[in-house]
């Protein structure tokens, strides 16, 4: 199928991930140009970028991918999702399967957080053809979030993962952090290892009809630090508690002390030097609404450092309360996520109660886009029923019906 | 986090005893919102003799003394009994607040529970339930013996359900003698056993002997009555007993009654006629079967095709 069609044509590096995974999810080739073309200094694809298509090469058989020269242009011809079933293991650098895991190595420059490429990877997984399991380690691997904007890893898995569970999935989904790591020097690299399982694939997603946000029940989260005192994350619980307690009594916040991950540094004197990396602490705050719907927020020390414990907590759940008062029945950080699974359900029309600016974001409007162009039909958008003081708005997607191709011929 | 338990209830008790000698300014100000609130509403019924004793009470008691373990109290203490004499001068007090962390006052297993249970790999938010379910080792124990209890007094209770026909005197639970071996034998009958302890194997000219005695003293019994104009319940019908065997000679028919050249069909030998192939497939006189011995003459057991 993806032969005969010309391929899809894209410009510029914005939702690259997702137009990727778009791609390896309806089996159209993509040709997307002009990345970053405008930049004197770093022209072409990122490492970041690099570090994914690696990925997807690596969980999918037979993708085909080509890089011009400069970087700027990629042409890429989606193969099958095979997930972890690759015995062979992928070639290339430091990808090998070993107990069943894909391994996944992130080189030392990278900037992004691991949820950059777990929350593209949760995407492809559940139509995968064995169970996904990937193994992240290397000196690239950021648990925590980022200034560039990324989730850490805790709020992927109790944000993002619980979402699966509305659309049927459940079984066998795991995200265990092995080892914690903050943003390095400069907010490049990490030492941190995570491990993905997700072992319930399905033929289609279910119909979603979630109309009713329900009102905050209950609020969990995670106070991490490594590498530095425990205290940083009694003082972060301490002042987001003061906050957020009076509204929610149902409020715990756990505190996860870790040691730094240390990295090998060889220098000429000792060649089994290492160092210590990733110092720092944060935030992942989740709350959870009656009717199961869930809202994030994540704050960690900067890289650079300089800012207290009290005044990250605080932050925290101010945007904690901040993503709340969006309304609708999904996160910001979540809405492409559940708009793509709704796009990939069977033949029926799924309807989404969403904030109106969540649905305002320039990234979701650009999802809506990429969708036509890959072939779903538009959204529906209309006004909320019922007292809706926010504006919600309740989007209609129509599923395409193709679902896990692998799956069909398994 | 100095903890300073036991102070407390003596300082607030010395602020009010103060406040009834002699009001300080302060409270001043809290007389005139009084008064304004008692104009408005009804006035406030203060009960201040009461609280005295209260707090005298509280410091006359001396054991809290022992309960305190540090040693840093025990000075405390001290200076404790010299403040109780200064109390009359209405000295201003220090009153202590203690402030302490919500989240710091939960047990420390359930905490840790939960820590655990939140922070496996899995994606799932319902911490607590889980780590409450988990039942302490002690409250098991005293769980499981209120359980065997229960179990006990339920299997009495129904003993004494199915049995209370035989209590004449219904004091006892555990019967005696005769009541007593009734009492087992419908329990072994309950439990499966195939007769009861007084079904006795005996020649049959006892067996009939007995029936003829039961007969003859029923009948009398009854005779009696008429003749004295008592009304008796009504003799229970003795059915015949043919127990199921059909009384064939040679020949005969497996289904119906031949008599007087014909072949009599009832309307239940109708119905199991109809009624075969779906019942009973392959039972019937062996027919198909092929070992045509064995079906034969079987009467009612054999049709039944179970």
């Amino acid at each position: 199928m993806a032969t005969q069609q010309p391929p899809l044509r894209f410009t510029s590096h914005h939702n690259l991930l997702h137009r990727l995974v778009l791609s390896t999810l309806t089996g159209r080739t993509v040709h997307i140009s002009q990345i970053r073309a405008s930049s004197p200094t770093n022209p072409g694809l990122a490492p970041h970028e690099i570090s994914f298509l690696r990925l997807i090469e690596a969980v999918t058989n037979g993708s085909q991918m080509e890089i011009s020269y400069t970087g700027t242009i990629l042409v890429y011809k989606p193969g099958l999702i095979t997930g972890s079933s690759t015995t062979s293991g992928a070639s290339g650098t430091g990808n090998s399967a070993s107990g069943g895991f894909i391994r996944q190595e992130l080189p030392s420059n990278c900037t992004r957080g691991l949820s950059y490429y777990l929350i593209p990877l949760c995407l492809l997984a559940p139509f995968a053809k064995a169970p996904m399991k990937v193994l992240f380690t290397g000196p690239g691997v950021i648990t925590s979030s980022t200034p560039t904007g990324d989730m850490s890893v805790d709020s992927v898995r109790t944000a993002i993962l619980p979402l699966f569970n509305q659309f049927g999935m459940f079984n066998n989904v795991e995200l265990r952090i092995l080892r914690r790591s903050n943003p390095g020097p400069n907010g490049r690299g990490g030492g941190g290892e995570v491990q993905f399982v997700f072992g319930h694939q399905i033929r289609l997603p279910k119909t979603l009809h979630l109309m009713n946000p329900g009102r905050i029940k209950r609020i969990r989260g995670v106070a991490y630090s490594v590498g530095v005192s425990g205290s940083n994350n009694a003082r972060m619980i301490e002042t987001a508690r003061g906050i957020l307690n009076p509204m929610s009594p149902d409020t715990y916040i756990f505190s996860d002390v870790a040691s730094a991950p240390l990295l090998p540094a060889p220098d000429k004197n000792n060649p089994n030097a290492k160092k210590k990396i990733g110092l720092g602490f944060g935030l992942s705050l989740v709350a959870e609404s009656s009717t199961g719907c869930l809202f994030s927020a994540d704050v960690a020390s900067p890289p650079s450092g300089g800012e207290p414990p009290e005044d990250i907590g605080k932050k925290c759940a101010f945007q904690l309360l901040e993503t709340v008062s969006k309304g609708g029945c999904v996160a910001p950080a979540a809405a492409s996520t559940m708009l793509t699974l709704m796009t990939m359900g069977s033949e029926d029309v799924g309807r989404l109660q969403i904030g109106r600016d969540v649905i305002a974001d320039p990234n979701i409007i650009q999802l809506a886009r990429d969708l036509a162009k890959f072939g779903a039909p538009g959204w529906g958008i209309r006004d909320a029923a019922g007292e809706n003081e926010n504006g919600d708005v309740i989007v209609s997607v129509v599923g395409r019906g193709i679902g896990n191709v692998g799956r069909k011929v398994a | 986090m100095v903890v300073k338990r036991k102070r407390d209830t003596s300082v607030v008790s010395r602020s009010k005893k103060a406040e009834e000698s002699s009001p300080p300014p302060a409270d001043n100000a809290q007389d005139i919102f009084r008064k304004y609130f008692e104009a408005q509403f009804e006035p406030i019924e203060a009960a201040p003799v009461k609280a005295s004793e209260v707090s005298e009470s509280e410091e006359d008691d001396e054991d809290y003394n022992s309960e305190d373990l540090d040693g840093e109290s025990d000075s405390e203490e001290g200076w404790d009994g010299l403040s109780e004499e200064e109390e009359d001068d209405d000295e201003p007090k220090v009153e202590v607040v203690e402030h302490k962390d919500a989240s710091a006052d939960g047990d420390e297993l359930m905490q840790k529970q939960a820590r655990k249970a939140f922070l496996n790999g899995t994606p799932s938010l319902d911490v607590l339930a889980k780590s409450t379910s988990k039942p302490n080792s002690e409250k098991d124990k005293e769980e499981d013996a209120a359980d065997a209890d229960n179990l006990k007094h339920d299997l009495a209770l129904q003993r004494l359900l199915k049995e209370s026909h035989l209590l004449d005197s219904a004091d006892d639970l555990a019967p005696t003698g005769k009541n007593r071996l009734k009492a087992l034998d419908l329990r072994m009958q309950e439990l499966g056993a195939k007769t009861s302890l007084y079904k006795q194997k005996m020649p049959d000219a006892h067996r009939r002997g007995i029936n003829a005695k039961a007969a003859s003293k029923d009948e009398k019994r009854r005779r009696e009555a008429k003749e004295n104009g008592i009304v008796l319940e009504r003799p229970s019908k003795v059915s015949k007993s043919n127990n199921g065997h059909r009384e064939r000679g040679v020949g005969g028919s497996s289904i119906g009654k031949f008599s007087g050249g014909t072949l009599n069909l009832s309307k239940q030998d109708l119905f199991s006629m109809k009624s075969t192939p779906s019942r009973s497939g392959r039972g019937g006189r062996g027919g198909r079967s092929g070992r045509g011995g064995r079906g034969g003459r079987g009467g009612k057991g054999s049709r039944g095709g179970r």
